[in-house]
């Protein structure tokens, strides 16, 4: 068993595309691609007040106190050219990412105490235009408060008068539904790249080995079928765990450059929390490295079973999105569903959920017991006479 | 030694659907293989030798009959007639991305040999073999020969009493054929039982001291060769051949040793 193990560990080491997908694809680059858009997704949505940008402002000797305002909050005004035609066309062929024109008669609106024109030039399509558009409306919405407010004082009117509603909003999630989003993504990458990391080890040493006709020998030697079978599963086993090390590993490594703030206070990427996952989605390992054996030995020829990989990965991925609209507790139904429980327990853990430990004692025993009918089912396959042919 | 008696296996016939017809691969074969001998079991294409060897091997169950490697019951002791049993099936089957000794090494282990003495035992293989100078590289790209070598090799690498092979010479060109003729030759005079399968009359003439001639699925004539040549009355094996399968060779030559070239 050991042998075979070790054999078949050692063959595939040399193999070129078992290597890469068990040792690159699922562990480095699926969360790279897959973090790495996410990240670079949610910068450009939010918003950094403390960042300190440029503002092109067209007529800006017309605003002093304006540009002093904005100046203070770390936006820096520079002088843009003051006609619309020009301004309309710096901003939508990406020159400058918004202007902001001050109107000839601001200073005068304002000393009358009529609304003062400010327009703001924005390519709407454009990410990084409408950024900035709503960083400028943000701080011009405090600016106008301000003033709304010492006109009314100036005047002898309480300015709260004019505040009918005092609308509180409390999101006691503090993660919002991003933060849902991210703790899916741990179980999400940690069980495709686990499938994708023994895949190739599992199709090469039954349908490969058929392939290459060197099953026929293998079967007539003095060694019982399943200790074959699980000789093969013990190097899948290695690879799937493998991968999903690898990948705990970039997970955690990934998300230490992750803007802590995106994260909410209560989603953790750190140590413990992917130690804890991983621990959680052990009892995933020989289940995936069982039904890897099981399609295998199944399939007549590797290309057969390639066509399966298709198939297989909606597997992993069904309970990711099932999750997104399902709001599934944990409950002693859903629990012992291998990939099912481990998505649910996961993201719990990951949103900082405590994790009963009867909960993870189902999650564990109904995965144990999918693995060892599996593993049943792939003896029988090799026991029958048609895994020759 | 094997001893085979009245075997008979039957498949369902490709893409056929269930209940369908099944195709009787092998009828009644019965036959002995001695030690220190080597016996050829000659048929067409089709025949049912491939058949019969995977039974033998106990990759196939049969479904009438029963058969015994060295006193092991091909059936009920399926490990232990497969620990006196060296078997080298049609194809080589040799791992490509492991080299000539650690695919023999593997089998070695896996027949239980400990970690010295499956060591040792490739090492005496690879001398006996000749197959030093090419040991230590990986088997993709080896030549015909070659392969046919370290599969040979790994059949042997237990020391079985009893070795099958085959179609062994399938594929070789005449240096590499003459080679494996005398390593067979070797293993008999040792007192090994050596059987093997092969559709090629001048191999099984010059190699063979027993010949089992099948057709069909049934063994047509099994005996020395000088008593086969005598029984038919015939020069030579390729006559007597057509004439165990009870053609008449000066008709029936032509179709039949087409078939068996």
């Amino acid at each position: 068993m050991v042998i075979i193990a070790f054999k078949e560990i050692v063959d595939n080491l040399r193999d070129r595309q078992t290597v890469f997908y068990a040792l690159l694809f699922g562990p480095v680059l699926l969360p790279l691609l897959l973090g790495g858009s996410l990240a670079v997704s949610f910068k450009q949505l939010s918003i950094d007040f403390d960042e300190v940008t440029e503002l092109a402002v067209a007529g800006i000797e017309r605003a002093p106190s304006l540009m002093t305002f904005l100046a203070g909050r770390n936006v820096d005004a520079v002088p843009a050219p003051n006609d619309t035609d020009t301004i309309e066309a710096a901003v939508r062929d990406g020159d400058v990412p918004i202007v902001l024109q001050i109107d000839a008669d601001y200073e005068r609106a304002l000393r009358e105490g009529r609304p003062a024109g400010l327009t703001i030039h924005l390519d709407e399509a454009d990410k990084a235009s409408a950024k900035a558009a709503r960083r400028v409306e943000a701080l011009l919405g405090v600016w106008e408060r301000t003033n709304d407010q010492l006109r009314l004082q100036h005047r002898g009117l309480d300015p709260t008068v004019f505040d009918s509603l005092d609308i509180v909003t409390n999101d006691v999630s503090s993660d919002g539904a991003s933060g849902q989003l991210l703790a899916s993504i741990l179980p999400f990458l940690l069980i495709v790249s686990m499938v994708m990391g023994g895949f190739y080890l599992a199709v090469d040493t039954t349908a490969g080995e058929r392939e290459r006709h060197s099953l026929e020998p293998l079967l007539g030697l003095p060694v019982a079928r399943h200790h074959i079978v699980l000789g093969k599963f013990g190097a899948t086993l290695a690879f799937v765990a493998l991968s999903g090390l690898l990948c705990a590993f970039s997970v955690w490594a990934l998300f230490r450059f992750f803007p802590a703030d995106l994260l909410g206070t209560r989603l953790r990427f750190d140590a413990p929390t992917v130690s804890a996952a991983l621990l959680l989605a052990g009892p995933l390992m020989p289940f995936i490295a069982a039904v890897l054996i099981v399609i295998s030995a199944s399939t007549r020829s590797t290309k057969q079973a390639q066509t399966y990989l298709g198939l297989l990965m909606v597997v992993p991925m069904a309970p990711f999105f099932v999750l997104q609209f399902l709001d599934l507790e944990p409950s002693p139904w859903t629990m012992p569903w291998p990939m099912l429980s481990q998505y649910v327990l996961l993201e719990r853990s990951v949103l900082g959920l405590p994790v009963p430990a009867w909960h993870a004692a189902l999650s564990v025993g109904g995965t144990a017991l999918a693995a060892a009918l599996l593993l049943w089912l792939a003896c029988t396959f090799y026991r029958r006479e048609r895994i020759l042919s | 030694m094997i001893v085979a008696h009245a075997l008979g296996k039957s498949f369902a016939a490709a893409g056929g659907t269930r209940g369908a017809a099944r195709v009787q691969a092998v009828v009644d074969v019965g036959f002995e293989a001695v030690d220190g001998e080597i016996t050829g079991l000659l048929g067409a294409n089709g025949a049912g030798k491939s058949t019969t060897l995977r039974m033998l091997a106990t990759l196939l169950r049969p479904d009438t009959g029963q058969a015994c490697i060295d006193g092991h019951d091909i059936v009920t002791d399926v490990l232990g007639a497969r620990r006196q049993l060296g078997y080298m099936p049609h194809e080589a089957g040799i791992y490509p991305r492991l080299s000539a000794r650690e695919n023999v090494h593997y089998y070695a282990r896996l027949s239980g040999l400990n970690g010295q003495d499956a060591v040792r035992r490739t090492g005496e293989l690879v001398e006996q073999l000749g197959m030093a100078g090419f040991a230590d590289r990986r088997t993709a790209g080896f030549s015909q020969g070659q392969k046919t070598k370290v599969a040979l090799a790994r059949a042997l690498v237990h020391a079985p009493r009893t070795l099958m092979l085959d179609e062994p010479t399938n594929g070789l060109d005449v240096m590499a054929t003459r080679g494996l003729r005398e390593v067979l030759h070797s293993l008999a005079a040792r007192g090994h039982c050596v059987l093997f399968s092969s559709h090629v009359m001048q191999e099984v003439a010059v190699l063979c001291d027993r010949v089992a001639i099948i057709a069909d699925g049934r063994i047509a004539m099994d005996d020395t060769l000088p008593r086969l040549l005598a029984r038919t009355g015939q020069p030579s094996l390729e006559d007597a051949f057509v004439v165990a399968l009870g053609h008449d060779v000066s008709t029936g030559a032509a179709g039949a040793a087409g078939a068996c070239t």
